[in-house]
């Protein structure tokens, strides 16, 4: 596991590039044998369900969701963490696994604390 | 009664032709033939049965069939062969648009409707084809204000990082695009991608229904990375390998369904979330917001983020297949080869051909794919069944079924494969 080289995902980036290199014909032909008829300007407008689309397309929108991206930020990386410790389990002793228990109570009081702060909408 | 050329000479029509097979054969000497010939002066040719493969030797060999063989099979070792043919691009897409498909039907059956059934001889079989050929002849339209090069390039992205995630999917022993040690985290990688592709293309057509719908796609499949990362750790910890490949070598007497059922269904309702599938489909909500971040696609780009959503689905699949099911392993039910191809070769009637390195495939591949692809078309079903069953639920709903059960569920998960672990049932000195 250790000393793995970066040129082994070559074939990672070599499947992405061949999804591209497969796929942006398929566009390109579209473009070639479709009709383009730029006979309405109404046509260009953006999808409103048939009434005249008014305002910005990109407006401010509320979803009040900062405390899970807050989460998010913690627990991705904590998750991480958990998979360094986890994929060495079988090779390190057993009293290792302690600190590791006590990491995850500091987590959950944490997670606890923030799905509470969560509920309360008004302070966001 | 209309004509459909009604200007037709036929002295015209065969100087055209004419007119085109000369600058072909002009084209071809000019920029062709010298092209080849600095392409083999740079590329390695590879050592075949022991000679070089010279371009003199590769003519010789096509020339006679017998000898084709030891070039195809050197072809299917190659990097190339396995990105676009066999365990990547074109094995994912065929078994992608069989799942469109059989949900076609399926959805139908469900419902007491027919389905597709007119295209094709038999039960609409190639309704498929007519819709694509129907997507790529479709004017795409954009709109005018869109940001147009990121607008174009995000199906594209879409469909290439699905092929991304197909490429570490291990098949059959061996078989698989990108070997690598830290495989799962890769995997995590790229799914990481889909979220910003998706609010990219929404943001960038500058339409309302796209926006919304990008921002809960954003949402639902952040809300979802955490719990779906956080059930599989219980394999990983059993496994002690992050490989994929040794993953499902490691479940030959079991798979680790048995052991870690909460690991198995939290894992499979997150890969609902993620592939904004029924009962999670807010992102593309048609009651709601039209076709969320799909409404101001048109045409091939629509066709093409399609496509990649059943790449990304037979992904997620086999995924679950990989870390749950067992992946290749299963009794051996192919017949073994007979002995006189191997050793005689083939009799066709009063000809015997003496064909050296016949099969082209062992038969462990064989057996490791058919029981790969029956998995998997088992867990494609059951992701495909809800669509026909259940509503659609409401967006504080999923909220809290992923960040407090789903999540809370994973690490119940965890500590049940700590405790098999550490109580001595499985691991080092337990079964197995």
């Amino acid at each position: 596991m250790v000393g793995e080289l970066a040129g082994n995902y070559s074939t990672v980036v070599l499947m992405f590039a061949f999804g591209i290199v497969a796929m942006a014909p398929a566009l390109v032909i579209s473009r070639m044998i479709s009709p383009r008829k730029r006979s309405n300007p109404v046509k260009f407008l953006p999808m409103e369900c048939g009434q005249v689309p008014s305002g910005e397309g990109r407006t401010h929108f509320m979803m009040q969701y900062y405390p899970y991206i807050l989460m998010f930020v913690v627990f991705d990386v904590m998750a991480i963490f958990l998979y360094a410790w986890g994929s060495a389990l079988l090779e390190i002793p057993k009293i290792a696994t302690l600190p590791m228990m006590g990491f995850l109570a500091i987590m959950f009081g944490a997670m606890a604390f923030a799905l509470y702060q969560s509920g309360r909408r008004r302070i966001w | 009664m209309s004509v459909i050329a009604p200007n037709f000479k036929l002295s015209e029509f065969i100087k055209s032709l004419l007119d085109n097979v000369f600058w072909i054969i002009f084209i071809v000497v000019l920029i062709g033939i010298p092209a080849i010939m600095m392409i083999l002066f740079v590329i390695e040719m590879p050592v075949i049965d022991g000679e070089l493969l010279t371009p003199f030797l590769a003519l010789t060999w096509i020339a006679d069939p017998s000898r084709i063989l030891p070039i195809v099979k050197a072809f299917m070792a190659t990097d190339i062969f396995r990105v676009m043919a066999f365990p990547g691009f074109g094995f994912a897409a065929l078994l992608a648009a069989g799942t469109i498909f059989i949900e076609r039907k399926m959805l139908a059956k469900l419902q007491l409707r027919v389905g597709p059934f007119y295209c094709g001889k038999f039960e609409g079989i190639l309704q498929l084809m007519g819709d694509g050929l129907k997507l790529i002849s479709k004017e795409i339209i954009i709109p005018a204000k869109a940001d147009k090069p990121i607008f174009w390039a995000a199906p594209v992205l879409f469909v290439a990082a699905a092929a991304a995630f197909v490429a570490f999917i291990p098949v059959a022993p061996g078989w698989v695009v990108a070997d690598v040690d830290m495989g799962l985290l890769g995997v995590f990688a790229v799914i990481g991608f889909f979220p910003i592709i998706t609010i990219l293309s929404a943001w960038s057509a500058n339409s309302k229904f796209p926006f919304i719908g990008g921002i809960r796609a954003l949402f639902q499949m952040v809300s979802f990375e955490i719990p779906l990362i956080l059930s599989l750790l219980g394999v990983v910890m059993l496994t002690g390998s992050l490989n994929l490949s040794e993953i499902a070598a490691s479940q030959s007497s079991f798979p680790w369904i048995v052991f870690l059922p909460v690991g198995a269904i939290v894992f499979f309702i997150t890969m609902l979330a993620e592939l904004e599938r029924i009962p999670f489909d807010l992102p593309e909500a048609e009651s709601e917001i039209v076709a969320g971040w799909l409404t101001e696609l048109s045409g091939m780009m629509y066709g093409l983020v399609q496509l990649g959503t059943y790449l990304k689905l037979y992904a997620f699949a086999a995924l679950f297949v990989v870390v749950f099911l067992g992946g290749w392993n299963g009794p051996m039910v192919v017949p073994p080869f007979p002995a006189e191809i191997l050793e005689k070769g083939i009799e066709l009637g009063p000809v015997t051909a003496n064909i050296p390195g016949l099969p082209l495939f062992t038969q462990d591949m064989l057996n490791g794919t058919l029981w790969f692809v029956l998995k998997t078309v088992g867990v494609i079903f059951f992701i495909l069944l809800p669509r026909g069953v259940f509503p659609r639920i409401r967006v504080d709903m999923l909220l809290s079924l992923g960040w407090t059960k789903l999540i809370g569920l994973a690490f119940v998960n965890i500590f049940i494969a700590l405790g098999l672990l550490y109580a001595g049932v499985l691991g080092p000195g337990g079964l197995q």
